[in-house]
């Protein structure tokens, strides 16, 4: 069950598992982290350039840069397993049919889990030499 | 934190907020992804998600972000310092005050972009 308090001692003791605390700091320390990948990643384009100008250009020259590589990927994989952990609380919480919440739950770590992967393989497999072809 | 007073609303928030970034993030690994299928494809697929109804969206996103980052900040000030939660409620309308400080000025440069036409 999804840990309900605002106290890290609070916490340990509600959690019903190790892995449920475990993810319980993960949101804090991903969520940290996330703030300023995250509004770093909006500036650069949202900000700074207008979303519209985005074309395949512009992706694959952001992904020829091995830091953009790197921070894209890192950022991916928080966001995502951020999203996923906080999506399964409201989960949760409010589908309380054992079925249809299990199934729910299945259906969303196998989207995430190609998206994760697909979204990896994208930032490191772009075909960099085709710029512009 | 009681029922209907700021707790509850940030909570409220910072839940609605939450699935509204995680079903966009899906959406935005998924169309990026496409880039994978080469230039043709790539381009008329982000072509196509810069009509206007698109762009009003993503704005709507990054003001889900802004709120989302802050109260997150909130709420980790709450959980590792001995005063954030006696002072949660002065802290929400400090996320409030600062969301308008970063959301302001981001919805005046962009709105008008919307409707003056990208590329």
């Amino acid at each position: 069950m999804a840990i309900r308090t605002r106290k890290f001692d609070e916490a340990k003791r509600q959690a019903t598992t190790n892995l449920e605390l475990i993810w319980w700091v993960f949101m804090r320390l991903s969520g940290l982290l996330l703030v300023f990948l995250v509004l770093a990643h909006i500036f650069a384009n949202n900000i700074r350039i207008s979303n519209t100008e985005i074309d395949y250009n512009y992706v694959a020259t952001r992904f020829s840069q091995p830091m953009v590589k790197l921070i894209d990927v890192l950022m991916l994989t928080l966001a995502l397993l951020h999203g996923t952990n906080g999506l399964r609380y409201v989960i949760e919480d409010y589908v309380r049919h054992d079925g249809w919440r299990n199934f729910i739950k299945f259906v969303l770590y196998l989207v995430v889990a190609v998206l994760i992967a697909a979204g990896i393989m994208l930032v490191f497999s772009f075909p960099f030499n085709k710029i512009g072809g | 934190m009681y029922r209907g007073r700021e707790g509850q609303w940030a909570f409220a928030l910072h839940r609605i907020t939450g699935v509204i970034i995680i079903l966009y993030l899906l959406a935005h690994v998924g169309e990026l992804t496409a880039a994978m299928l080469g230039p043709k494809y790539s381009n008329a697929i982000l072509h196509f998600f810069h009509q206007p109804l698109f762009q009003l969206g993503l704005l709507a996103v990054i003001g889900a972000v802004y709120y989302h980052a802050l109260n997150g900040i909130r709420i980790i000030l709450m959980d590792f310092t001995s005063w954030g939660t006696r002072i949660q409620d002065k802290l929400w309308y400090g996320v409030l005050t600062l969301f308008a400080l970063l959301y302001i000025p981001t919805v005046i440069k962009i709105l008008p972009e919307i409707f003056g036409g990208g590329h």
